[in-house]
């Protein structure tokens, strides 16, 4: 009797150790592989990350002459490699099987760098966030989104469906992309050029005296809001689509170009705000311009 | 002689028939033995190149037809391939769906962007074809604007520029009767060409390799393809319409560049 019972809780011991043993080993595997590393930098880095697997980038800034790349890949079907060269860090994450679940093919990355860094960033899904860079920039994305926050420079951001979101920008910004929306607010930016076919595009801000403004759209919306401070010239242009003016009371004829741009192919707005010392031009093929005052 | 003496040798005479003093200071220094073994394999390998790759027969066709629109031509010279295709041409047949496509995507990105840097000298202006005044189309104080629909048979002339490039202000123009500007036979014919490298393109474009943005990526080409037919359905209608033109070469550049990340995607998982 005593033997048997011995034998039952031995059994039940073993069982209980092995579904344990399992347990630990399914919670391993499924760990993303995480790593962190730090890079001394001596002058203003650059970091380029290629990230052709799905993921987010996060970049924030520090006061500290050093990059710090937290990376985490989901499964261990990515491989992710750093390299430093002097001042420059080279970061690539791959998928090492030609098919891999979406969910195994991701790899996140973390970096803080110096408030001067040089940026060029890649990636296919995820998100890139930007924060408190000064620094030329050059921003692609498959299906993410880039938003930006406090950063200037040479911004430079190419997406195909993902948009843009940039607030408290300044220096000079151009974005393109196929079907997505960029929403700039708050900006300093001097020289800004956005293209998207089918995405819309709202610019909330100021334009800067001498600044050059250029916003297209294929099929959708650029919309416009500027303060009754600014100065600036308007030409905005459509080819079947419309032109919403709500600053009627505010654009006087523009005394600086001649007025014969329309066409039978195309019609707009041309005008003149304050002094008209910056040049503001908007175009969109279908879709709907719409110029306001804001309050 | 000395081993730079040799190299000085072999870089003038090549690896044919050497001088005595070089062959004997060949054969008592290994150095030189290896060197001289290495270049006589590059210049064999070399040899095993054909001696001139043809471009492909689109760029012939593409070229003589500008050409002929431009009044630089005018007899129908045979243009075209050889007859007889080289031994090579075989195993560039192998690659043709794939690395063709590619750089023709390439060729055609580098020919769009030369176009479009070649047509962005300043801001717009039209003129309307006859010396009469004709009421102006811009409003100043409008709310609420539409376009009108577009008269055909009304010519004007375009200063061509970019939906999205920089701009440049240039001085106002006399103002007087100007002449007409239709689109030249060569920028209809590239248009032409453009749209059929580009569907040739998307039909050779690989498998997914990464799913999520392969989505992504299929479903952005059928915007573009959405967006390029329409364009192309009104310039049809009014092949003077600049503005759609403009757009329809943005978004061919646009569609080029996708197919290559695409295929590139692919192409790096495989």
């Amino acid at each position: 009797m005593w033997q048997r019972n011995w034998t039952k809780r031995s059994v039940v011991l073993v069982f209980g150790a092995g579904v344990l043993l399992c347990a630990g080993s399914l919670t391993l595997a499924a760990t993303p592989d995480s790593q962190e590393k730090h890079f001394k930098v001596k002058d203003r880095p650059l970091v380029v990350l290629q990230n052709i697997v799905n993921g987010r980038i996060e970049v924030k800034s520090w006061k500290n002459p050093e990059v710090v790349v937290t990376s985490s890949a989901a499964s261990d079907k990515v491989a992710v490699d750093i390299e430093q060269v002097g001042d420059r860090i080279d970061i690539n994450a791959s998928s090492l099987v030609d098919s891999a679940e979406p969910h195994e093919a991701e790899a996140n990355f973390q970096l803080v760098v110096p408030e001067q860094t040089e940026l060029q960033l890649k990636t296919q899904t995820g998100l890139i966030l930007v924060e408190q860079v000064n620094g030329d920039m050059k921003l692609q994305s498959v299906a993410g989104d880039v938003h930006l926050k406090e950063v200037s420079g040479y911004i430079i951001v190419r997406t195909t469906g993902g948009s843009l979101v940039c607030s408290l920008c300044s220096g000079k910004l151009e974005f393109t992309s196929i079907s997505g929306n960029a929403t700039i607010t708050q900006p300093a930016l001097n020289n800004v050029n956005l293209m998207t076919t089918t995405g819309n595009i709202l610019y909330d801000g100021d334009f800067i005296h001498t600044g050059f403004y250029q916003m297209n759209s294929g099929k959708g919306l650029v919309e416009v809001r500027f303060s009754g401070n600014d100065s600036f010239d308007l030409k905005a242009e459509t080819s079947t689509g419309t032109v919403d003016n709500q600053a009627t009371a505010l654009l006087k004829p523009d005394s600086h170009r001649d007025h014969s741009t329309s066409n039978n192919f195309r019609r707009g707005v041309v005008g003149t705000v304050g002094q008209g010392l910056a040049k503001v031009e908007l175009s969109s093929y279908s879709g709907t311009i719409r110029i306001l005052k804001r309050d | 002689m000395r081993c730079k003496e040799l190299e000085a040798v072999l870089e003038q005479e090549g690896v044919g028939p050497l001088p005595l003093e070089a062959r004997e200071h060949l054969a008592n220094c290994p150095d030189c033995q290896d060197f001289f073994a290495d270049l006589t394999a590059i210049v064999g390998a070399a040899r095993q190149f054909p001696a001139e790759v043809d471009p492909p027969d689109r760029v012939w066709i593409s070229l003589r037809a500008q050409l002929t629109a431009e009044g630089i031509i005018r007899e129908q010279a045979p243009v075209g391939l050889p007859g007889s295709a080289p031994w090579w041409q075989g195993i560039s047949e192998f690659f043709r769906p794939r690395v063709l496509a590619s750089v023709g995507a390439g060729v055609l990105l580098v020919a769009l962007v030369s176009v479009y840097v070649a047509r962005r000298p300043g801001p717009p202006t039209v003129r309307q074809a006859s010396a009469r005044s004709q009421p102006q189309n811009t409003e100043t104080a409008s709310s609420v604007v539409s376009a009108p629909a577009p008269q055909p048979s009304q010519r004007v002339r375009v200063k061509t520029e970019s939906p999205h490039s920089p701009r440049v202000s240039v001085p106002t123009p006399p103002r007087g009767p100007m002449k007409d500007l239709s689109p030249s036979p060569s920028e209809n014919a590239f248009l032409g060409e453009t749209a059929g490298v580009l569907s040739k393109t998307e039909n050779d474009l690989p498998g997914p390799s990464n799913a999520m943005a392969d989505a992504a990526m299929r479903a952005n080409l059928l915007t573009l393809n959405e967006f390029i037919a329409e364009c192309e359905a009104r310039l049809k209608q009014n092949p003077q319409d600049q503005m759609t033109r403009e757009y329809l070469n943005v978004a061919y550049q646009q569609k080029a560049e996708l197919l290559t990340v695409m295929m590139d995607s692919g192409r790096s998982e495989h």
